[in-house]
């Protein structure tokens, strides 16, 4: 399962940010979600929303070994062994791990499809193709 | 400058929806405070319209100037502001109104007051005034007032840009322009770049206090009261109102279209109210504006229904610019009511008054009645330094829009409003300056829709329409009839500020069929007050009532002398269109204000009583009202049991 | 022929849905306005600020085609 992104269709509104935090940490928080909206304003004008690809940089690039591969094609942080070090964020081509004060841990897309759910416009859908990297398989 | 800095910002053990803290700048001073907020003050007040109203009639002398020192400029980002609602995305304003002398608020959406609660504040109330320009600039525990001198006079939209760009993309920010540093009467303040917090004058407060703008980051968390409730209970609205008819049309267009349907139906606001039908509508209606000027949709936080049209407008001769909108009100008013027959005019306009940094839709008001006052020939080229000011020019708009922003000539009269501006030129020109207690009409000509006029009249701000909108009703109910559209009005009046107190918008209720009773389930699972929506409307109704004795306390005068529309409303009927020869007589409007103060439980010359005060826990407000000999004479029935009525069927 | 009216709020009151929570199947002549098979079921033309069908916004003067999907917008409360 991945997340099919239409960059036009996003209107910025964030629903996406705030059902995610919600979701994951029982709170209300954009700033603790795991993708990201970019505005470009005044010119020229636009909305593009980031999220997970399943490139699996970030596992390559943890030293902790803190990152690995669910069925689903997400990538999981293991809470425990991350010690927030930082390291694939930088590796992220798409800008979409997140740290918090509150935790020591990284914040990465677990594929909960919440934001599909809730967005109206389609710019975040729900894809039903196999995770990235088993299509050969 | 000043800075106040500490570790516990959030107040952690509040699962209410707050984020726990309150700020208090004083501006002449540079002294900043922070202070837990206020429980007991938001669970009587609601917060929004509520606290904002309260506090200034606790604080602000009954005789300050509005753009004085001893006025307060509160901006307060609601209980439910952030926390999954939809559409809870608005901050509210407050401070006493240079435009009507009473109680002023006005609210946007976009993201600054969810941007303010997330830094750890739920309000910020300034008073005072700064010795030089200042921006408030708040980054978590980060408070600092900054100088702003480089940014002084630069219009709100490029300061925006540039605020942007020096502090960083993921600040909010609020701004006003060169009309709010001069203290025109009618200045807004903007987010967003096209959110604005647009009447009342807020922006001109904000001026007045050398304050150019607000700059808010924060990554803090808001706990709720109970967060699987909530979930649950938003996702099913979400997911419910996403096949919803009115969704589509509304994602599309957002409320320009209705340009249209007024024009059709006898409503629209034309060459300063004049009459109510353009012949050049399809130039400016709402299709014409996605076909030529959209570039995206654009929704404020949280919300799906993404009404906002971010757009690009292009005139000959001028550089093109970017702006949000026209939405149906600015699409009206600086429209048909301006005489502009194509969208890109309008929204030329619309950009103008917006980076000016004054209300677009008071604007369009001023800008119709000097151009109707120009058409009569009670203003003239030489007073116009040269220039003319003809019905569908640009040019002359612009021309003006400068004289007012810098207060030349007589462009310093109409930047105290129109009814200022009518007291100057005289020569019965008060007749067709379009206000009621000095505030510009919203885009609805209220002479064949009499609920509408009488919402007008009383609206606690004057003629705006967000307080109540009755044009189904007077339809459904007759046109030219007066008879029980008070009790509606009434109704109307407590429950649409609701949203505003709550810091929500209004328009998923109305257009999306979400019912009052289920916001106010989302209001408990947030709070844990477990009210009903009862206990909500008398709070909404308390709110109202001491808004008014706020504004006879301030204007010394009984509440009725107040309450006119200006003499067109009832001297000309309408002379084309749909509604050609529809109009209310005097006697109408003195039966609707009778019925009007009866339902309310007010006497006949606008007065609230004691009993009704008493009633609603504002004992000590009736007695400031007898001290001044404005207090309503007891009513020989007593006060009715309820105030207001639900229309059935179900009105918007 | 047969078309499908969808409306919410006021409207859909007034619209009777008997398909789901938004819908009426209306039997129309052909060649009517949709303003005409309005007012031919009961439904106030002047409640209706615009209709759209397939995405595309008509007004009241369009003429339906048999099987056609069409949503009334009733107008905003206030922008």
């Amino acid at each position: 399962m991945r997340i099919k992104v239409q960059r036009d269709r996003c209107t910025g509104c964030r629903l996406c940010l705030q059902i995610c935090t919600v979701e994951h940490f029982r709170e209300m928080n954009p700033k603790k979600s795991a993708l990201r909206i970019e505005a470009k304003f005044p010119e020229p004008g636009r909305y593009r929303p980031f999220v997970c690809t399943q490139c699996g940089e970030c596992e390559k690039v943890c030293p902790e070994k803190a990152i690995s591969r669910a069925e689903t094609g997400a990538f999981l942080v293991d809470r425990g062994k991350c010690n927030n070090c930082g390291d694939c964020i930088p590796a992220c081509p798409v800008g979409v791990i997140f740290q918090h004060p509150d935790h020591g841990f990284v914040i990465i897309c677990d594929f909960c499809m919440m934001c599909t759910e809730l967005g109206s416009t389609g710019a975040l859908k729900k894809w039903d193709r196999k995770p990235r990297g088993a299509e050969e398989a | 400058m000043a800075t106040s800095s500490s570790s516990s910002g959030t107040n952690s053990a509040s699962r209410n929806g707050l984020a726990g803290t309150t700020l208090r700048i004083d501006l002449s001073t540079g002294a900043i405070r922070r202070m837990p907020t206020d429980q007991d003050l938001y669970r009587r007040w609601h917060g929004g319209r509520g606290i904002t109203s309260k506090i200034l009639y606790d604080e602000v002398p009954r005789d300050a100037d509005p753009l004085g020192p001893q006025n307060l400029l509160i901006m307060n980002a609601g209980i439910m502001t952030g926390c999954l609602i939809p559409a809870g995305a608005k901050v509210e304003f407050g401070g006493i109104s240079p435009l009507t002398n009473g109680v002023g608020d006005s609210n946007m959406g976009g993201h600054l007051g969810p941007a303010l609660k997330h830094a750890g504040y739920d309000m910020v109330i300034f008073e005072g005034i700064a010795p030089k320009p200042v921006f408030l600039y708040i980054d978590n525990d980060t408070v600092e007032l900054r100088d702003a001198s480089a940014y002084w006079g630069v219009g709100s939209l490029d300061s925006e840009k540039r605020f942007k760009h020096e502090l960083g993309e993921d600040f909010e920010i609020a701004t006003i322009g060169p009309a709010g540093e001069h203290g025109v009467a009618f200045s807004c303040i903007t987010h967003d770049f096209g959110r604005q917090a647009g009447r009342t004058g807020q922006g001109a407060v904000m001026g007045s206090k050398k304050l150019k703008a607000i700059a808010v980051r924060g990554n803090r968390s808001i706990r709720v009261h109970d967060v699987d409730a909530l979930k649950q209970q938003v996702v099913g609205i979400v997911k419910r109102t996403q096949t919803h008819p009115n969704m589509e049309p509304w994602q599309k267009y957002g409320t320009a279209f209705f340009i249209k349907w007024s024009n059709d139906n006898g409503v629209m606001p034309t060459y300063n109210f004049q009459t109510t039908h353009f012949e050049h509508v399809d130039g400016i209606d709402g299709d014409k504006l996605v076909e030529k000027c959209l570039i995206t949709h654009k929704a404020c936080f949280g919300c799906w229904m993404n009404c906002g049209k971010y757009t690009r407008a292009v005139v000959p001769g001028k550089a093109p610019v970017h702006l949000e909108g026209p939405e149906y009100e600015t699409g009206s008013l600086c429209g048909s009511n301006l005489g502009m027959r194509d969208i890109h005019d309008v929204a030329y306009v619309n950009w103008m008054l917006d980076n000016a940094g004054m209300d677009s839709m008071s604007g369009g008001g001023v800008l119709a009645f000097a151009m109707e006052c120009f058409q009569r020939g009670l203003i003239t080229e030489a007073e116009l330094e040269g220039h003319t000011l003809k019905w569908g020019s640009v040019d002359d708009a612009e021309h003006f829009i400068d004289m007012m922003v810098h207060r030349r000539g007589i462009g310093d009269w109409f930047a105290g409003g129109t009814r200022r501006a009518a007291e100057r030129i005289g020569r019965g020109s008060e007749k067709f300056a379009m206000q009621v207690k000095g505030q510009e009409m919203s885009g609805y000509d209220g002479r064949w829709a009499p609920g509408m006029l009488l919402s007008y009249m009383t609206a606690d701000i004057g003629a705006h329409h967000n307080r109540s909108w009755t044009i189904t009703v007077d339809m459904a109910e007759g046109r030219e009839r007066v008879e029980g559209r008070a009790k509606i009005v009434v109704y109307l009046q407590h429950i649409r500020p609701l949203f505003d107190t709550w810091c929500i918008c209004r328009l998923f209720w109305g257009e999306l069929d979400i019912t009052p009773e289920e916001i106010v389930e989302s209001l408990n699972h947030i709070t844990g007050w477990g009210i009903d929506l009862r206990e909500a409307l008398r709070t909404s109704e308390m709110i109202w009532n001491l808004n008014r004795c706020h504004y006879l306390e301030r204007n010394r005068g009984n509440g009725r002398s107040f309450d006119y529309p200006p003499a067109r409303s009832w001297e000309d009927k309408i002379p084309s269109g749909p509604g050609q020869g529809k109009g209310l007589s005097l006697e109408q409007i003195e039966q609707m204000l009778d019925e009007y103060y009866d339902a309310r439980g007010w006497d006949r010359k606008g007065n609230p009583s004691r009993a009704l005060l008493e009633d609603l826990g504002l004992g000590e407000v009736a007695d400031n009202l007898a001290r001044l000999g404005l207090l309503g004479e007891p009513l020989p029935g007593g006060i009715p049991e309820t105030r207001g009525e639900k229309y059935k069927p179900k009105a918007f | 022929m047969l078309i499908t009216l969808r409306a919410g709020g006021l409207l859909r009151e007034k619209l009777k849905p008997d398909l789901d929570a938004y819908s009426r199947r209306v039997e129309a002549e052909a060649g009517r306005t949709l303003a005409e098979i309005l007012t031919a079921i009961g439904l106030d033309p002047s409640l209706v600020a615009f209709a759209v069908k397939d995405g595309k916004m008509q007004r009241l003067s369009y003429v339906p085609s048999d099987g056609d999907v069409i949503t009334l917008q009733p107008p905003v409360s206030g922008g």
